[in-house]
């Protein structure tokens, strides 16, 4: 089937007099789902509205078609997909070793915590017994990308209202955080630290000095950039009461994380299903009520200090002795299933992996909670003005990388 | 390892168990057949005793003669996770029932599902692509699909339809390996 | 909730775009398993006509091989020393478009906050708005899926216009070069003027090539008259 290529309407030396080609967000064959007949079905006086792939909010590629009446949002259909690149599939012709570094940029933001969930269910293959220091290691780099990936949430949302500042000031934050960590890994970013049965590198005395350095300002620099936004009368007026989620409904679109605690339920597997070190460290699940963006908001900040508490004590306890346990270099583990989850900053991110008896995995499953997150945002959104639509998907914190895997 | 809870489970499920079930580490795990899905995951959720209200997880398999389709629960009468293995899928034609009707959030795990692999979810009211376009046409982790790489074992041999691959200007004609699939591509 | 029907007495509204009733829908597509072969045309793509671009042809005419940013009509007789003027007041304000697409969009924001500062460059305003932009800063992965379009906000940029591949991903596939769904390099599809390697470029790698970009557009090389899609070294960079 031949078309005839007419000169692109885009190409800006084009005069506009003839006719373009329609460039409707509406899929061209009919609808195959009921949800898709019933979206894509217009009623009196709606329209569609694509916010497309590319857009001025930070979480990536993310596609989303708006059924807009008005001002007002009638319905939602996010289209995902256009960062996927195949990690599953790339992750079964690799290693278990080049796997953990595959999972890294999944959530790129807090890479550790993809990494510690993969290392977790290879050591459940394994039966690895990991070292404490390791466990220590692993424990407070992790809390620190935690505290890490919380401050650029705190710049994203207020960027994604319209505030320039707050984001300059969370990327200080993050830049120091991540300065930290690349004297301690190697990377700013995609770490690759943890490995089977440990850690890569011991803690040096660059990254001691640079974390003794930020622990003693922490307390207020934290206070001082979640000042700038907990009392702008604009942002708190702007987020209470928007997106709210109930318990119920939130269990039943499977929410995990910040996002369910801030419904009210203390769900955190650090403390319901513990691993690693976390049961010997003492700290608190916060939790709010509201569940409205505010409350999801404010709930992270409660976080971060709960974090700061953990590393903390994980300075005081750090015992000494091997980062890493001794394996071969060549890993076979026996054939069967392991499952394991981790609490990421964003929910439970948790990995399936099978094994077949070779060096490679036979299925590796990386279960992602910002997917899990982004269904929802078409059932909170009831309602709301289209501004409130980059509100509401900056406080569940998507981070696309791991939506689109 | 929950010993108790593995005979509770037994006692409960013993009829459409198909296989013993199976505990390691932290997890236990059972299979069933795709007709058992709603009686067992409604029990699961419904029951006091179980109380499974948290669905953690939801994928496809492809073992290479069935399809499995996996998932996993938390509840907090138990100190295990439950994997919940759909057993017995076949690979022409994978139905399963849906889970949407317990779990909305269950809606794009089952999307992906059916997009990596072609597994049918009867009941999801959304059943469509969701990583791939729209038109695509096979489903990548099927292991009858091979990456399109030389290494691979596949007859396409590192054909990739979308780009015009371009070499630097000073490539030497003899440098450049040609595959047959590649030949069609414009030479440089 | 949002996703309860219309009315069934309401009529939608009409326009050949619209389905007439909220149950028509077609059979899903279920595609049997057994005869995926990797040599067919629509292997890893799919079957619908991609999206609408002309940059192949374009590229392949000729017609970007031009210099079209000079001065024209009675200007075209101030001395070439304008064009120095013109290429300094560009490189110093190339306004960078705000298409990061993964990893690498974190450390291009991060390039542009306080601690590595591309503003003093001239560099800060990343426009939403491919109209207003001047370089296409391509940070993370480019999946086929992105790729219709992301070439459909290369061809909305007006000229002069200048790519940065950001990334190892960008320059030749990076970590997914295997993948099904990826472009080995967006230089494939696009044409290219500073490839930044890195998984992810440290801040002061992008601000590197932000120098070098401005080095070559001071000097009108790697640019215009040698423009292709694909990799084109000019002489003696």
């Amino acid at each position: 089937m031949t078309t005839t290529r007419r000169p692109s309407a885009d190409d800006p030396r084009v005069m506009l007099d003839q006719e373009l080609g329609v460039f409707e967000p509406v899929p061209p064959y009919p609808p195959r789902t009921e949800r898709e007949a019933e979206f894509y079905t217009l009623g009196d006086g709606e329209m569609f509205i694509n916010m497309g792939p590319q857009h001025p909010s930070t979480h990536g590629v993310l596609r989303v078609v708006l059924k807009i009446d008005g001002e007002n949002v009638v319905d939602l259909d996010p289209v995902l997909g256009y960062l996927h690149r195949g990690v599953e599939k790339l992750c079964e012709n690799a290693d278990y070793h080049q796997c953990i570094s595959q999972v890294d940029p999944l959530e790129y933001v807090s890479s550790l915590f993809n990494e510690w969930g993969a290392v977790l269910s290879f050591e459940k293959l394994l039966d690895v017994q990991v070292p404490r220091r390791a466990e220590y290691i692993r424990v407070l780099s992790a809390e620190l990308n935690r505290v890490a990936s919380h401050a650029l949430f705190m710049g994203w949302m207020a960027l994604d209202l319209g505030g320039l500042t707050p984001i300059l000031w969370s990327f200080i934050e993050r830049d120091e955080i991540v300065e930290m960590l690349a004297s301690l890994t190697g990377q700013r970013m995609l770490f690759n630290y943890f490995r089977i049965g440990g850690v890569n590198g011991d803690l040096n005395h660059d990254f001691m000095s640079r974390l003794g350095n930020w622990m003693s300002r922490a307390t207020e620099q934290i206070e001082a950039n979640t000042g700038l936004l907990n009392e702008n009368e604009i942002f708190v007026r702007r987020m209470r009461g928007l997106g709210t989620i109930d318990t119920p409904t939130a269990l039943r679109m499977c929410f995990t994380g910040p996002n369910l605690r801030a419904t009210g339920v203390p769900f955190d597997i650090r403390r319901a299903h513990p691993y690693s070190v976390y049961p010997e460290l003492d700290f608190d699940i916060p939790t709010r009520d509201e569940g409205d963006c505010l409350a999801r908001y404010l709930l992270r900040v409660d976080e971060v200090k709960q974090s700061l508490r953990i590393i903390d004590q994980c300075l005081h306890q750090m015992p000494d002795g091997p980062i890493m346990a001794k394996l071969p270099r060549l890993l076979r583990p026996r054939p069967g299933r392991a499952y394991s989850a981790v609490e990421g900053p964003r929910g439970q991110y948790a990995t399936y992996v099978m094994s077949d008896g070779t060096d490679q995995p036979y299925r590796m499953r990386i279960h992602d909670p910002s997917f899990i997150h982004l269904q929802s945002v078409g059932l909170l959104m009831e309602g709301n003005l289209i501004a409130d639509t980059m509100a509401i998907m900056a406080s569940l914190d998507p981070i696309m990388g791991g939506v689109d895997k | 390892m929950d010993r108790r809870f593995k005979a509770r489970l037994d006692a409960r499920f013993g009829e459409v168990l198909r296989g013993p079930i199976r505990q390691r580490h932290d997890e236990t795990e059972m299979r069933i057949g795709p007709g058992d899905v709603v009686p067992v995951m409604t029990a699961l959720h419904d029951d006091p005793a179980f109380r499974f209200e948290f669905l953690a997880d939801l994928c496809g398999v492809d073992t290479g003669d069935v399809m499995q389709a996996v998932y996993h629960l938390w509840s907090d009468v138990t100190p295990d996770w439950l994997r919940i293995i759909v057993d017995g899928l076949s690979r022409d034609d994978p139905r399963v029932p849906s889970l949407t009707f317990l779990w909305k959030g269950a809606e794009w795990m089952e999307r992906e599902a059916y997009d990596m692999f072609g597994i049918i979810f009867e009941g999801n009211r959304d059943l469509r692509r969701i990583y791939m376009p729209p038109d695509y046409t096979s489903f990548p982790l099927r292991k009858d699909f091979h990456l399109p790489d030389d290494a691979a074992r596949s007859p396409g041999g590192g054909v990739r339809h979308m780009e015009q691959a371009h070499l630097p200007t000073d490539t030497p004609a003899a440098a450049i390996r040609r595959t047959p699939a590649s030949r069609q591509l414009p030479s440089r | 909730m949002a996703l309860t029907p219309n009315h069934p007495d309401e009529k939608p509204a009409t326009g050949s775009l619209v389905v007439a009733d909220p149950t028509d829908v077609t059979e899903p597509i279920v595609v049997p398993n057994t005869f995926w072969d990797s040599t067919t045309p629509g292997a890893y793509t799919g079957s619908l006509e991609p999206d609408h671009t002309h940059l192949a042809d374009f590229a392949a005419s000729g017609g970007g091989r031009r210099d079209d940013a000079r001065w024209s009509g009675v200007l075209e007789v101030i001395p070439t020393k304008a064009d120095y003027v013109l290429d300094l007041i560009r490189m110093n304000s190339l306004w960078p478009l705000l298409s990061g697409l993964a990893c690498c969009a974190i450390e291009m924001m991060s390039a542009a906050t306080s601690k590595n500062d591309i503003d003093r460059f001239g560099h800060f305003p990343f426009r939403a708005s491919p109209r207003q932009a001047d370089v296409l800063i391509v940070a993370g992965t480019l999946t086929t899926k992105m790729a219709g379009p992301l070439i459909r906000l290369w061809e909305q940029m007006p000229e002069p216009k200048w790519c940065v591949a950001m990334g190892d991903c960008t320059c030749s596939g990076g970590r997914y070069k295997r993948s099904y769904s990826t472009i080995e390099g967006i230089d494939r599809v696009m044409p290219v003027d500073i490839y930044v390697p890195g998984c992810p470029p440290r801040p002061e790698g992008l601000i590197y090539a932000m120098m070098k970009l401005q080095q070559l557009v001071k000097q009108r090389r790697g640019h215009w008259p040698e423009r292709a899609i694909g990799p084109t070294v000019p002489e003696d960079v």
